[in-house]
Protein backbone atom coordinates (compact mmCIF):
# COMPACT_ATOMS: atom_id res chain seq x y z
CA UNK A 1 0.00 0.00 0.00
CA UNK A 2 2.48 2.35 0.89
CA UNK A 3 4.34 1.06 -2.30
CA UNK A 4 1.84 1.90 -4.51
CA UNK A 5 0.73 5.66 -2.70
CA UNK A 6 5.10 6.71 -3.43
CA UNK A 7 4.45 5.93 -6.90
CA UNK A 8 1.43 7.81 -7.56
CA UNK A 9 3.00 10.68 -5.89
CA UNK A 10 6.35 10.47 -7.50
CA UNK A 11 3.95 9.86 -10.50
CA UNK A 12 1.91 13.32 -9.95
CA UNK A 13 5.62 14.84 -9.36
CA UNK A 14 6.39 13.56 -12.61
CA UNK A 15 3.60 14.55 -14.79
CA UNK A 16 4.30 18.47 -13.09
CA UNK A 17 7.69 18.06 -15.10
CA UNK A 18 7.13 16.77 -18.25
CA UNK A 19 4.41 18.83 -18.51
CA UNK A 20 6.78 21.87 -18.03
CA UNK A 21 9.83 20.30 -20.03
CA UNK A 22 7.32 19.54 -23.11
CA UNK A 23 5.85 23.09 -22.81
CA UNK A 24 9.39 24.61 -23.01
CA UNK A 25 10.42 22.23 -25.65
CA UNK A 26 7.94 22.96 -28.16
CA UNK A 27 8.67 26.18 -29.99
CA UNK A 28 12.05 24.39 -30.67
CA UNK A 29 10.85 21.26 -31.82
CA UNK A 30 7.04 21.69 -33.41
CA UNK A 31 7.35 19.79 -36.55
CA UNK A 32 4.18 21.91 -37.18
CA UNK A 33 5.06 25.66 -36.74
CA UNK A 34 5.28 27.91 -39.63
CA UNK A 35 8.29 27.64 -40.27
CA UNK A 36 8.54 23.67 -41.20
CA UNK A 37 4.66 24.40 -42.46
CA UNK A 38 6.07 26.92 -45.31
CA UNK A 39 9.33 24.39 -45.96
CA UNK A 40 7.04 21.71 -47.22
CA UNK A 41 5.67 24.48 -49.65
CA UNK A 42 8.79 26.34 -51.18
CA UNK A 43 12.50 27.00 -50.73
CA UNK A 44 14.36 29.44 -48.80
CA UNK A 45 13.56 32.59 -50.53
CA UNK A 46 10.64 31.33 -52.13
CA UNK A 47 7.56 34.38 -51.94
CA UNK A 48 4.95 31.22 -51.50
CA UNK A 49 0.77 32.68 -52.31
CA UNK A 50 -1.40 31.83 -49.42
CA UNK A 51 -5.02 32.20 -50.33
CA UNK A 52 -6.36 30.75 -47.21
CA UNK A 53 -3.79 29.16 -45.29
CA UNK A 54 -4.36 28.66 -41.48
CA UNK A 55 -0.62 28.70 -40.94
CA UNK A 56 -1.00 33.02 -42.31
CA UNK A 57 -4.05 33.19 -40.09
CA UNK A 58 -4.83 36.03 -37.33
CA UNK A 59 -4.20 35.42 -33.65
CA UNK A 60 -7.86 33.57 -34.33
CA UNK A 61 -5.83 30.97 -35.92
CA UNK A 62 -8.48 31.18 -38.84
CA UNK A 63 -7.54 33.35 -42.43
CA UNK A 64 -9.17 36.36 -42.70
CA UNK A 65 -10.98 35.69 -46.61
CA UNK A 66 -10.72 39.73 -47.56
CA UNK A 67 -7.11 39.12 -47.55
CA UNK A 68 -4.46 37.38 -49.25
CA UNK A 69 -0.99 36.64 -47.91
CA UNK A 70 2.62 35.69 -49.85
CA UNK A 71 5.31 34.08 -46.75
CA UNK A 72 9.11 33.48 -47.34
CA UNK A 73 11.84 32.02 -45.31
CA UNK A 74 14.51 33.76 -45.28
CA UNK A 75 18.48 32.95 -43.80
CA UNK A 76 20.24 36.44 -43.43
CA UNK A 77 23.88 34.37 -43.48
CA UNK A 78 22.98 34.39 -47.30
CA UNK A 79 23.09 38.62 -47.68
CA UNK A 80 20.24 40.78 -47.14
CA UNK A 81 16.23 40.68 -48.05
CA UNK A 82 15.27 43.87 -50.03
CA UNK A 83 11.16 43.63 -50.70
CA UNK A 84 9.87 46.52 -53.00
CA UNK A 85 6.92 47.26 -54.64
CA UNK A 86 6.00 50.13 -56.36
CA UNK A 87 2.17 49.16 -57.38
CA UNK A 88 -0.40 49.99 -54.99
CA UNK A 89 -3.31 47.96 -53.00
CA UNK A 90 -6.03 49.35 -50.54
CA UNK A 91 -4.22 48.28 -47.72
CA UNK A 92 -1.15 46.13 -46.95
CA UNK A 93 1.42 45.16 -44.12
CA UNK A 94 3.97 43.15 -43.74
CA UNK A 95 6.12 41.59 -40.63
CA UNK A 96 9.02 39.73 -40.10
CA UNK A 97 8.83 37.12 -37.71
CA UNK A 98 11.87 34.71 -36.16
CA UNK A 99 12.78 31.36 -36.93
CA UNK A 100 9.61 30.54 -33.71
CA UNK A 101 7.38 32.50 -35.55
CA UNK A 102 7.57 35.33 -33.00
CA UNK A 103 6.25 38.64 -34.34
CA UNK A 104 9.82 40.86 -34.54
CA UNK A 105 8.93 43.77 -37.01
CA UNK A 106 5.54 44.66 -38.74
CA UNK A 107 4.77 47.94 -40.55
CA UNK A 108 1.61 48.97 -43.12
CA UNK A 109 0.94 51.24 -45.98
CA UNK A 110 0.47 54.35 -43.92
CA UNK A 111 4.16 53.29 -41.83
CA UNK A 112 5.85 53.41 -44.69
CA UNK A 113 7.16 56.22 -47.86
CA UNK A 114 4.60 57.67 -49.33
CA UNK A 115 2.39 54.20 -48.85
CA UNK A 116 5.10 51.90 -51.01
CA UNK A 117 6.59 48.69 -49.97
CA UNK A 118 10.02 48.84 -49.50
CA UNK A 119 11.98 46.89 -47.23
CA UNK A 120 15.07 46.41 -46.06
CA UNK A 121 16.07 43.31 -43.48
CA UNK A 122 19.37 42.64 -42.17
CA UNK A 123 21.70 42.16 -39.16
CA UNK A 124 23.38 45.03 -37.12
CA UNK A 125 26.48 43.80 -38.96
CA UNK A 126 25.02 43.99 -42.77
CA UNK A 127 24.07 47.50 -41.41
CA UNK A 128 27.52 48.61 -40.57
CA UNK A 129 28.88 47.26 -43.88
CA UNK A 130 25.82 49.08 -45.66
CA UNK A 131 26.49 52.35 -44.59
CA UNK A 132 30.05 51.88 -45.90
CA UNK A 133 28.36 52.38 -49.26
CA UNK A 134 25.07 53.60 -49.29
CA UNK A 135 23.06 51.99 -52.23
CA UNK A 136 20.75 54.40 -54.47
CA UNK A 137 18.07 51.99 -54.74
CA UNK A 138 17.74 51.95 -50.89
CA UNK A 139 17.11 55.71 -50.25
CA UNK A 140 13.37 55.41 -49.08
CA UNK A 141 13.58 51.94 -47.86
CA UNK A 142 12.34 51.19 -44.12
CA UNK A 143 15.77 49.08 -42.49
CA UNK A 144 14.73 46.46 -40.30
CA UNK A 145 17.95 45.16 -38.16
CA UNK A 146 17.79 42.19 -36.72
CA UNK A 147 19.76 40.16 -34.33
CA UNK A 148 17.88 36.75 -35.96
CA UNK A 149 19.61 35.29 -38.85
CA UNK A 150 16.84 32.65 -39.91
CA UNK A 151 13.08 34.36 -40.34
CA UNK A 152 10.00 34.48 -42.24
CA UNK A 153 8.45 37.66 -44.07
CA UNK A 154 4.77 37.36 -44.51
CA UNK A 155 3.01 40.32 -46.99
CA UNK A 156 -0.22 40.70 -46.25
CA UNK A 157 -2.65 42.32 -49.04
CA UNK A 158 -6.41 43.69 -48.50
CA UNK A 159 -8.86 42.73 -50.84
CA UNK A 160 -12.41 44.35 -50.42
CA UNK A 161 -14.40 43.02 -52.76
CA UNK A 162 -13.18 40.55 -55.46
CA UNK A 163 -12.72 43.05 -58.27
CA UNK A 164 -9.47 43.64 -56.06
CA UNK A 165 -8.52 39.87 -56.76
CA UNK A 166 -6.14 40.45 -59.35
CA UNK A 167 -4.59 43.38 -58.08
CA UNK A 168 -3.45 42.11 -54.93
CA UNK A 169 -2.52 39.13 -56.39
CA UNK A 170 -0.13 40.92 -58.47
CA UNK A 171 0.69 43.36 -55.72
CA UNK A 172 2.30 39.83 -53.94
CA UNK A 173 3.32 38.05 -57.13
CA UNK A 174 5.91 40.49 -58.06
CA UNK A 175 7.68 40.45 -54.55
CA UNK A 176 11.27 39.21 -54.95
CA UNK A 177 12.65 37.61 -51.63
CA UNK A 178 15.94 36.77 -52.61
CA UNK A 179 18.92 37.66 -50.90
CA UNK A 180 21.76 40.50 -52.12
CA UNK A 181 24.81 40.03 -50.70
CA UNK A 182 26.43 43.20 -49.70
CA UNK B 1 10.23 -8.05 -7.61
CA UNK B 2 7.13 -7.79 -9.49
CA UNK B 3 5.75 -5.14 -7.21
CA UNK B 4 8.76 -2.94 -7.80
CA UNK B 5 8.06 -3.13 -11.72
CA UNK B 6 4.40 -2.36 -11.31
CA UNK B 7 4.84 0.57 -9.26
CA UNK B 8 7.99 1.97 -11.34
CA UNK B 9 5.10 1.60 -14.21
CA UNK B 10 2.30 3.53 -12.32
CA UNK B 11 5.03 6.18 -11.67
CA UNK B 12 5.83 6.70 -15.56
CA UNK B 13 2.31 6.11 -16.90
CA UNK B 14 1.30 8.95 -14.48
CA UNK B 15 4.45 11.26 -15.44
CA UNK B 16 4.20 10.84 -19.26
CA UNK B 17 0.21 10.83 -19.65
CA UNK B 18 -0.45 12.97 -16.97
CA UNK B 19 2.08 15.80 -17.99
CA UNK B 20 1.16 15.30 -21.66
CA UNK B 21 -2.77 15.21 -21.16
CA UNK B 22 -2.65 18.43 -18.91
CA UNK B 23 -0.21 20.61 -21.41
CA UNK B 24 -2.95 19.23 -24.03
CA UNK B 25 -5.66 20.16 -22.00
CA UNK B 26 -4.42 23.67 -21.30
CA UNK B 27 -3.07 24.66 -24.92
CA UNK B 28 -6.51 23.55 -26.58
CA UNK B 29 -8.88 24.92 -23.88
CA UNK B 30 -7.90 27.30 -21.64
CA UNK B 31 -7.31 30.24 -23.34
CA UNK B 32 -6.92 32.70 -20.34
CA UNK B 33 -3.32 34.37 -20.39
CA UNK B 34 -2.91 37.67 -22.07
CA UNK B 35 -6.59 37.79 -22.98
CA UNK B 36 -8.20 41.39 -23.84
CA UNK B 37 -11.76 40.76 -23.38
CA UNK B 38 -14.18 43.64 -24.52
CA UNK B 39 -17.83 42.32 -24.00
CA UNK B 40 -18.24 39.21 -26.22
CA UNK B 41 -15.56 39.15 -27.99
CA UNK B 42 -11.75 38.23 -27.14
CA UNK B 43 -8.70 39.14 -28.33
CA UNK B 44 -4.65 37.48 -27.60
CA UNK B 45 -2.68 40.77 -28.67
CA UNK B 46 0.91 39.45 -27.10
CA UNK B 47 0.49 35.81 -28.75
CA UNK B 48 3.39 35.61 -31.18
CA UNK B 49 5.30 38.70 -29.79
CA UNK B 50 8.00 38.39 -28.00
CA UNK B 51 6.49 39.38 -24.99
CA UNK B 52 4.14 36.38 -24.90
CA UNK B 53 4.07 33.61 -21.89
CA UNK B 54 5.02 30.12 -22.45
CA UNK B 55 1.69 28.62 -23.20
CA UNK B 56 1.30 31.39 -26.20
CA UNK B 57 4.59 30.42 -27.60
CA UNK B 58 3.57 26.94 -27.40
CA UNK B 59 0.67 27.31 -28.71
CA UNK B 60 2.10 29.23 -31.28
CA UNK B 61 4.33 26.41 -32.63
CA UNK B 62 2.12 23.76 -32.03
CA UNK B 63 -0.74 25.56 -34.18
CA UNK B 64 2.09 27.53 -37.01
CA UNK B 65 0.43 30.77 -36.23
CA UNK B 66 1.95 33.85 -37.95
CA UNK B 67 -0.06 36.33 -35.60
CA UNK B 68 -0.42 40.03 -36.85
CA UNK B 69 2.00 42.61 -35.63
CA UNK B 70 1.21 45.29 -33.76
CA UNK B 71 1.47 47.52 -37.48
CA UNK B 72 -0.94 44.89 -38.50
CA UNK B 73 -4.31 44.33 -36.38
CA UNK B 74 -5.93 42.88 -34.22
CA UNK B 75 -8.44 40.05 -34.11
CA UNK B 76 -11.16 39.33 -31.68
CA UNK B 77 -12.99 36.36 -32.31
CA UNK B 78 -16.12 35.51 -30.12
CA UNK B 79 -17.60 32.50 -29.24
CA UNK B 80 -21.07 33.36 -26.98
CA UNK B 81 -23.27 35.92 -27.82
CA UNK B 82 -23.65 39.07 -25.48
CA UNK B 83 -25.95 36.84 -23.02
CA UNK B 84 -23.23 34.26 -22.70
CA UNK B 85 -25.06 31.59 -24.91
CA UNK B 86 -22.72 29.53 -27.44
CA UNK B 87 -23.34 30.73 -30.99
CA UNK B 88 -24.83 28.63 -33.06
CA UNK B 89 -25.31 28.43 -36.80
CA UNK B 90 -28.84 27.72 -37.27
CA UNK B 91 -29.60 30.86 -35.19
CA UNK B 92 -30.28 34.33 -36.10
CA UNK B 93 -27.84 37.13 -34.35
CA UNK B 94 -27.93 40.85 -34.45
CA UNK B 95 -24.90 42.44 -34.34
CA UNK B 96 -24.82 46.18 -33.19
CA UNK B 97 -22.57 48.66 -32.61
CA UNK B 98 -20.37 50.90 -32.94
CA UNK B 99 -16.78 50.71 -35.07
CA UNK B 100 -14.48 49.40 -33.33
CA UNK B 101 -11.12 52.18 -33.50
CA UNK B 102 -8.90 51.46 -36.37
CA UNK B 103 -8.78 51.91 -39.90
CA UNK B 104 -11.04 49.46 -40.85
CA UNK B 105 -12.13 46.20 -39.93
CA UNK B 106 -13.75 42.68 -41.66
CA UNK B 107 -16.22 40.20 -39.95
CA UNK B 108 -16.32 36.52 -40.66
CA UNK B 109 -18.17 33.22 -39.09
CA UNK B 110 -16.03 30.77 -39.24
CA UNK B 111 -16.13 27.03 -37.63
CA UNK B 112 -12.74 25.28 -36.91
CA UNK B 113 -9.68 27.31 -39.14
CA UNK B 114 -12.19 27.47 -42.19
CA UNK B 115 -14.36 30.36 -42.98
CA UNK B 116 -18.21 29.49 -43.55
CA UNK B 117 -19.18 29.78 -47.02
CA UNK B 118 -22.49 31.53 -47.62
CA UNK B 119 -25.69 30.22 -49.92
CA UNK B 120 -23.59 31.41 -52.92
CA UNK B 121 -20.44 29.66 -51.91
CA UNK B 122 -18.56 32.46 -50.66
CA UNK B 123 -16.94 33.06 -47.51
CA UNK B 124 -19.64 34.71 -44.94
CA UNK B 125 -17.38 37.94 -44.78
CA UNK B 126 -18.59 41.58 -43.95
CA UNK B 127 -15.87 44.24 -44.02
CA UNK B 128 -16.14 48.09 -42.74
CA UNK B 129 -16.13 49.12 -46.54
CA UNK B 130 -18.86 47.42 -47.96
CA UNK B 131 -20.91 48.17 -44.63
CA UNK B 132 -24.56 50.21 -44.28
CA UNK B 133 -24.48 52.25 -41.80
CA UNK B 134 -26.94 54.80 -40.36
CA UNK B 135 -26.45 58.87 -39.98
CA UNK B 136 -24.43 58.03 -37.04
CA UNK B 137 -22.00 55.42 -37.75
CA UNK B 138 -23.51 52.87 -36.01
CA UNK B 139 -24.98 49.57 -37.86
CA UNK B 140 -26.40 46.49 -37.55
CA UNK B 141 -25.76 43.46 -39.36
CA UNK B 142 -27.84 40.13 -39.50
CA UNK B 143 -25.89 37.05 -38.79
CA UNK B 144 -28.35 34.07 -40.14
CA UNK B 145 -29.27 31.20 -43.15
CA UNK B 146 -32.43 33.70 -44.20
CA UNK B 147 -32.09 36.35 -46.37
CA UNK B 148 -31.99 40.00 -44.12
CA UNK B 149 -32.45 43.26 -45.13
CA UNK B 150 -29.67 45.84 -44.80
CA UNK B 151 -26.40 44.08 -43.92
CA UNK B 152 -26.20 40.35 -43.66
CA UNK B 153 -23.77 37.90 -43.69
CA UNK B 154 -25.02 34.23 -44.55
CA UNK B 155 -24.42 31.34 -43.40
CA UNK B 156 -24.92 27.49 -44.28
CA UNK B 157 -24.95 24.17 -41.94
CA UNK B 158 -25.59 24.14 -38.46
CA UNK B 159 -23.63 23.73 -34.90
CA UNK B 160 -21.51 25.68 -32.97
CA UNK B 161 -19.42 28.80 -35.22
CA UNK B 162 -17.34 31.74 -34.27
CA UNK B 163 -16.74 35.23 -35.34
CA UNK B 164 -14.28 36.65 -36.21
CA UNK B 165 -13.80 40.59 -36.37
CA UNK B 166 -10.37 41.73 -37.13
CA UNK B 167 -9.57 45.57 -36.96
CA UNK B 168 -6.73 46.28 -39.05
CA UNK B 169 -4.08 49.38 -37.88
CA UNK B 170 -5.47 50.12 -34.34
CA UNK B 171 -4.76 51.82 -31.70
CA UNK B 172 -5.66 48.53 -29.65
CA UNK B 173 -3.32 46.48 -30.59
CA UNK B 174 -0.36 48.30 -28.78
CA UNK B 175 -2.61 48.11 -25.70
CA UNK B 176 -4.09 52.22 -25.43
CA UNK B 177 -7.31 53.05 -25.24
CA UNK B 178 -8.82 50.24 -24.22
CA UNK B 179 -11.24 51.80 -21.73
CA UNK B 180 -13.19 53.68 -23.55
CA UNK B 181 -13.74 50.69 -26.41
CA UNK B 182 -16.64 49.00 -27.25
CA UNK B 183 -17.36 46.33 -29.58
CA UNK B 184 -20.47 45.67 -30.77
CA UNK B 185 -22.95 43.86 -29.12
CA UNK B 186 -24.41 40.33 -30.54
CA UNK B 187 -27.73 39.41 -29.90
CA UNK B 188 -29.86 36.57 -30.55
CA UNK B 189 -32.78 36.92 -32.61
CA UNK B 190 -34.47 33.49 -32.65
CA UNK B 191 -32.88 30.13 -33.69
CA UNK B 192 -33.95 27.20 -36.07
CA UNK B 193 -34.95 29.51 -39.10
Amino acid sequence: MFRLVHAVILGLIGAGVVHIVVLFLMPEMSPRDAWSRLAEDGGLYAMTPYHSDSSLAGQSGVADPYFQAAACRFDLTDGIIHLAQDRAVPFWSASVYDRQGHNIYSLNDRTAQNGLLDLVVLTPGQMVDLRKSPLQEMEQSIFVETPITEGIIVVRGFQPDESWNRQVSEFLGGLDCAAEPI
Amino acid sequence: MIKTVFAVLITLCLAIGGGAASLAYVLDDARGAGALTLGAWTAYPKTGSPEADPYARARTAREGILALGAAEGVAFTAVRDTSGAPLRLDCVYNIEGMAPPGRFWTLFAAVGPEAVKNQSGRPSAINSQNLLRNGEGRYIITVGRRPAPGNWIGVTGEGAMQLVMTVYDSSLSTGTEIGDVSMPEIIQAGCNV
